[in-house]
């Protein structure tokens, strides 16, 4: 079959472009080692602020000991400071990122049974985890306070529920799980760009680059119909456009394993089954790609200009991707229908294991071929004008 | 041979080529000459299979190059204005991917390809890749990817064009050896120097149309000069204050 012919020296002669060729497959070898990069940092952070103290400065400990005894005995960081001078430059300087000053007449108020107020000094203009010290601060303070304040009705015979009418409490069911997920939907992002990045300058060359080589006209000379010829380079580019699949899928077995999933009681184990149904799902997606980068690239007069114009391109199908995340889209029979979507949303439901229906799986790859077969035709119609020779 | 018959193509506007008519016979050179922009190329095309006459018809060997686009193609060879190889496939290469485009056999193509870099002396350089070739080399690569399914027909179009002295010398003894081999070689020029050195017969082509055909030596005649670049001038119906931009 000429087609063949036609799609092997196109492969060959990509291959032996080194430069384009590590372009090609930079973001399928990088984008899963960036990805897990970027989740090991969130799950650090993540599990580390759990178990991190409460920082913070005192001036005038010697006021309230007992108050100092009990914030000693919590999970926290004291530094003491000589009440001496203003303490609000201590603040402004940044010596102290946080800064709890306590009044010399604090005992005598507190003796009296008057309300005592502490200062607490920050600088909210400095970004820094102060912000996470003055809430957990403020919490102590007021459980001491309360603490006090019940055993003082105590005393006075009343119960203590009197004062509180009603109480709220607060569950985060935000866990470094559900953060880890969160980063995890960026994941059929990447695919998606990869399955269109890997055909990209192949499907420049054969085309625009082609033509302003000069070597379209005598390729057209040859006894090879226009439809074994746009189809052989359909085939180069949807070859290349599945090899960066499988890079970016190999990379991403090999990186996974470095995310400490299992420090945040979750198991992700993204085996070689999985990667091979996605690589399967993805398929009739790289053929879509690779039809059409092919006819948008037909219409550049120049390698440059296609080169524009497909950088755009390469941003559409990620579009329906971002909608969905945005409107908080789930899986159905109509999100089967838009290619790349319907991609993203069967390899984020095999990531996380969860079952995906066998007929979202048939609909997405057929509607997906149809608009592949639909782009090919274009491609070949296009193929058939003359005006294709410039 | 190759029969042009009232050969007519227009692109929008402009009329690139009007009642083109003409016969390039078996065992003789004919050129096509004329000035740049005068049609030489659009016709070289249409009888080459690539682009479609609005009007009229032409035969290769008797085969429409319209109705059988497949057998024209496999009975002409052709050499595009600029070289038009892949400059990352060796010369070896380059003339193999359209002998498989031919259909020929992987024996017959090897057998073949052995035999057209002796003939034109490529073995220094055939195994390398074409990107970094000197004009004439580049050439010589594409005359054998041309001559690959060994056609008897053979257009080239503005084959010497940046071509030095010794190439474009090497060039001609091609094309004098595929005449004496009974082919029938068609080449568009625009020197007449180089018409002169090489041709049996002249195809004037002057704004699309036919302005002479017939042998040197008529054509100077019919000019009534003995200088041939003024007879082609005065036949091609270029005003010489309009030379520059007669596209």
């Amino acid at each position: 079959m000429s087609f063949g012919v036609v799609l092997a020296k196109e492969c060959i002669d990509n291959l032996r472009d080194r430069r384009t060729l590590f372009a090609s497959f930079s973001l399928a070898v990088l984008g899963p080692v960036l990805f897990v990069g970027i989740m090991v940092l969130v799950l650090e952070r993540a599990l580390g602020e759990s178990d991190e103290a409460t920082r913070f400065a005192v001036a005038g400990a010697e006021y309230a000991p007992q108050l100092m005894q009990f914030l000693q005995r919590e999970h926290t960081e004291i530094t003491l400071v000589e009440s001496a001078g203003e303490p609000k430059d201590l603040v402004r300087s940044g010596t102290h990122d946080l800064l709890l000053v306590i009044n010399p007449n604090y005992a005598e108020r507190y003796a009296k049974g008057n309300r005592n107020t502490l200062l607490i000094i920050h600088d909210s203009s400095k970004l820094s985890a102060t912000r996470k010290h003055i809430t957990q601060l403020r919490g102590l303070i007021g459980r001491y306070a309360s603490t006090i304040g019940v055993l003082r009705l105590q005393l006075r015979g009343l119960d203590p529920a009197l004062t509180q009418p009603i109480t709220t409490q607060q569950v985060d069911v935000a866990s470094p799980a559900a953060r880890a997920l969160t980063i995890l939907a960026s994941l059929p992002y990447f695919l998606v760009l990869v399955v269109f990045m890997g055909g990209f300058y192949l499907a420049i060359d054969t085309t625009a680059g082609e033509r302003e080589h000069g070597s379209l006209e005598p390729l057209l000379t040859q006894p090879i119909s226009r439809t074994q010829l746009v189809l052989g380079k359909l085939g180069a580019t949807s070859v290349f456009g599945a090899a960066s699949v499988l890079v970016f899928l190999i990379s991403l077995y090999l990186s996974i394993p470095f995310v400490p999933f299992e420090r945040i009681g979750m198991s992700l184990e993204v085996g070689v089954s999985q990667l091979a149904q996605i690589f399967v799902v993805c398929v009739p997606l790289i053929l879509f790609a690779a039809a059409l980068l092919t006819v948008v690239a037909s219409f550049a007069k120049s390698y440059k200009e296609a080169q524009t114009y497909l950088t755009i391109v390469i941003l559409i199908p990620t579009a329906p991707i971002i909608i969905a995340q945005f409107l908080n889209i789930e899986s159905s029979l109509q999100v089967m229908l838009v290619p790349s979507l319907s991609q993203a949303t069967i390899m984020t439901e095999l990531i996380k294991n969860e079952p995906v229906e066998l007929s979202h799986a048939l609909v997405s790859m057929g509607t997906t071929g149809v608009y592949a077969a639909c782009m090919a035709w274009i491609a070949i119609t296009l193929y058939n004008r003359e005006r294709i020779l410039g | 041979m190759i029969v042009a018959q009232q050969l007519n193509k227009r692109f929008k506007q402009i009329q690139a080529v009007k009642d083109v008519s003409f016969t390039a016979p078996d065992g003789r050179i004919t050129a096509l000459l004329g000035p740049n922009g005068a049609g030489k190329s659009t016709t070289l095309r249409m009888l080459a299979s690539v682009v479609t006459p609005d009007g009229g018809s032409a035969q290769v060997d008797g085969q429409d190059v319209v109705q059988a686009r497949m057998a024209v193609r496999r009975s002409i060879g052709v050499l595009p204005h600029n070289s038009g190889l892949y400059g990352r496939l060796t010369g070896i290469e380059n003339i193999r991917y359209f002998g498989r485009l031919q259909g020929m056999s992987a024996a017959a193509l090897e057998s073949r390809i052995e035999a057209l870099i002796q003939q034109l002396d490529m073995a220094d350089f055939a195994h390398r890749r074409t990107a970094g070739f000197s004009q004439g080399q580049k050439v010589k690569v594409a005359v054998a990817r041309a001559l690959v399914h060994n056609p008897q027909n053979i257009m080239l179009d503005e084959p010497t064009n940046g071509l030095d002295v010794m190439a474009t010398r090497a060039l001609r003894d091609i094309i004098r050896n595929l005449q004496q081999a009974g082919k029938c070689v068609v080449f568009s020029s625009h020197i007449m120097q180089e018409v002169d050195a090489l041709c049996d017969s002249v195809v004037v082509i002057g704004q699309g149309e036919v302005r002479f055909d017939g042998s040197i030596e008529q054509m100077r005649q019919h000019a009534g000069t003995q200088d041939l670049e003024e007879a082609f001038i005065r036949m091609a119906g270029i005003q010489t204050d309009a030379a520059g931009d007669s596209k």
